[in-house]
């Protein structure tokens, strides 16, 4: 056994890796995926329920009970994981400890302006982004706002009369509007947006293992490698002049 | 000439003038636009136009056998020159066979057998219809082509049109009371108002079915439609024919719009037009009587959600579009999608394809000499 230790180090490449995302975080986008999903599978049925292939899913009155069951069961589960998500930011901002890289700031406007220019040919550079690029940002917070207006029109619509006590009538058909229309948005959005950034543009698996190599943190998050390493990776970037 | 020959010349003289006259009525009677002569009718009225002629039944019923003249008179048979015998098919001579029926009702479910002679089509009908499995479950008072057409003064039943539900009113009068204080009820009573529905409209003439099934209920919004959603006709009254379009489109329309189409047989809440509308008393809107008026809205509502507050009736859109002064949180929140959904999406796809354009042509370079 202890004759294999002694094999020499070069025969073993080691990658350096980086953490990205916390074990808690990773967990987080695990249960909102799944929620996610099984509200999508469940809801889209409802919402179009005079197509045949929804009917088809719908077979008997009871299946479309148990449906409209295990779309709140999965409502709960989505809205809990939402509530301890803006617990843990109320907190760390109390705390004082909030990272705060995933706040819009100026500089993802003129990153976008860049990109585009770069997309369009009038630029050859990418540019460098930071821990978290603007895609990225507007992937966050595209889905912050969208949980937060599917959790709230999900709401009044599963609860009206109780909604009705205290709000207009007006508010439930307008919630049933935005709760169906949104969900569409919000799936479009990531399997046009999210998908392609994180299985099409490159195998981006983060979210599941936690950490970036270091040839992806050279790539993608050129600015934070600098900070964390402290030196200039121009020269080691592929295809950067160009 | 033997006396032979004379009688055979009688003979062939006679048959001669035998086929002339057979062939002259042949050739007459289809041609002849006279009514043809009613002559068992009068035979028979020579005893049945006494008023007083009539008859115990075995079960102790008195029978008038007392058929006035004025009655075939005003028939739609007799004009045709259908005859008694017609229908009294068992009669042929007088004295007449024994009456072999315990009661007057029991004579009537026989003779008017005999409908399906000319009328095999309705009759047929008639006997899938709801009143023929009410016999069947043994109300024998369940009604037979007689009870509504008549039987010796058979007349056009839909002259006037309100005729027809005075006919169903024998036996169903609270049912065609409320009906004529309906809108439907009063313009037909008022004016004979050849647009709104009888009885039969909606119920069927022959094969009347039972309209509280599931089936009937599901399919009660199309039945309305029939009308409702006929452009002319409701804007003849300024009424809109929308409503049944955007009522397939609400919570209830949708759910009714399922059940028809995968389980018409099962019994199903959501409502239909007549939960909210009234059956038989369906009234106009503005009328303060109507369940969908506004005062009443929010007790028609209470039916199905019992705890519904005020405000409640305010979530009903009603049958109407989307507008600002109706609804205005439900006009924002369409007018905000209508922009931020197809936004979305291009935004999205537009990125993606310029994203998958460069990245191609950045790899095609570098693998260039």
């Amino acid at each position: 056994m202890s004759g294999k230790t002694k094999t020499p180090p070069q025969a073993v490449r080691h990658e350096r890796t980086f953490p990205r995302f916390t074990v808690a975080q990773r967990w987080e986008h695990a249960v909102l995926l799944l929620s996610g999903l099984v509200l999508l599978l469940t809801g889209l049925p409802q919402k179009y329920r005079d197509l045949a292939i929804s009917q088809d899913l719908l077979s008997t009155p009871d299946r479309v009970e148990l449906i409209r069951q295990i779309h709140h069961i999965a409502a709960i589960v989505l809205m809990l994981e939402a509530l301890y998500h803006f617990g843990r930011i109320v907190y760390l901002m109390a705390k004082r400890r909030l990272p705060g890289d995933l706040l819009p700031t100026w500089q993802d406007v003129r990153d976008a302006w860049h990109m585009l220019q770069y997309l369009l040919f009038l630029r050859s550079d990418k540019p460098k982004f930071g821990r978290y690029n603007f895609e990225q940002k507007v992937t966050y917070w595209f889905i912050f706002f969208g949980i937060l207006i599917m959790g709230i029109s999900g709401l009044v619509i599963w609860f009206p009369i109780q909604f009705t006590r205290f709000l207009p009538g007006g508010v439930v058909p307008a919630a049933k509007l935005a709760h169906s229309t949104e969900a569409v948005v919000i799936a479009i959005f990531i399997i046009v947006w999210h998908v392609y950034h994180v299985h099409v543009e490159r195998m981006n698996l983060s979210m599941f293992t936690g950490r970036l190599s270091e040839e992806e943190m050279r790539t993608f998050h050129e600015k934070e490698y600098e900070r964390l390493t402290g030196g200039s990776v121009t020269k080691a970037r592929p295809g950067a002049k160009k | 000439m033997t006396r032979r020959n004379l009688h055979r010349q009688t003979f062939w003289l006679s048959a001669a003038g035998a086929f002339i006259l057979l062939l002259s009525l042949w050739l007459v009677s289809p041609a002849g636009a006279e009514p043809p002569a009613q002559e068992t009718e009068k035979y028979c009225l020579s005893c049945h136009g006494n008023p007083d002629l009539s008859i115990t039944l075995p079960n102790g019923e008195e029978l008038s056998l007392y058929i006035p003249q004025d009655a075939l008179d005003h028939s739609v048979h007799s004009a045709k020159g259908i005859e008694c015998e017609a229908c009294h098919n068992d009669i042929t001579e007088y004295p007449h066979p024994e009456l072999k029926y315990q009661s007057a009702r029991e004579l009537s479910r026989a003779y008017y057998q005999t409908c399906e002679k000319c009328h095999s089509l309705n009759y047929e009908k008639a006997l899938d219809s709801m009143h023929a499995k009410a016999a069947e479950a043994g109300n024998l008072d369940a009604p037979i082509c007689t009870d509504c057409h008549g039987a010796h003064d058979v007349r056009p039943p839909d002259e006037p049109r309100s005729m027809i539900s005075e006919t169903c009113r024998q036996c169903h009068t609270e049912i065609v009371d409320a009906y004529r204080q309906s809108v439907h009820g009063a313009a037909l009573m008022v004016e004979e108002n050849p647009d709104v529905p009888v009885c039969t409209d909606c119920h069927g003439v022959h094969n009347i079915q039972d309209p509280r099934t599931a089936q009937f209920r599901v399919a009660e919004p199309e039945l309305c439609a029939g009308c409702h959603a006929n452009e002319e006709l409701m804007s003849k009254y300024g009424l809109s024919a929308d409503v049944y379009s955007i009522y397939k489109h609400s919570w209830h329309g949708v759910d009714i719009s399922v059940y028809k189409a995968k389980w018409p047989t099962i019994w199903h809440d959501s409502a239909v037009c007549s939960d909210c509308h009234g059956i038989h008393d369906i009234r106009s809107t503005d009328d303060p009587q109507s369940r969908v008026n506004p005062n009443n809205l929010l007790a028609t509502c209470q039916q199905c959600h019992p705890d519904a507050g005020p405000n409640w009736t305010d979530a009903w859109t009603g049958h109407n579009e989307i507008s600002l002064e109706r609804t205005p949180a439900l006009f924002y929140v369409e007018r905000f999608y209508v922009l931020f959904a197809p936004f979305v999406l291009w935004v999205c796809v537009i990125y993606v394809v310029l994203q998958i354009v460069r990245a191609t042509v950045d790899r095609v370079r570098r693998n260039l000499p």
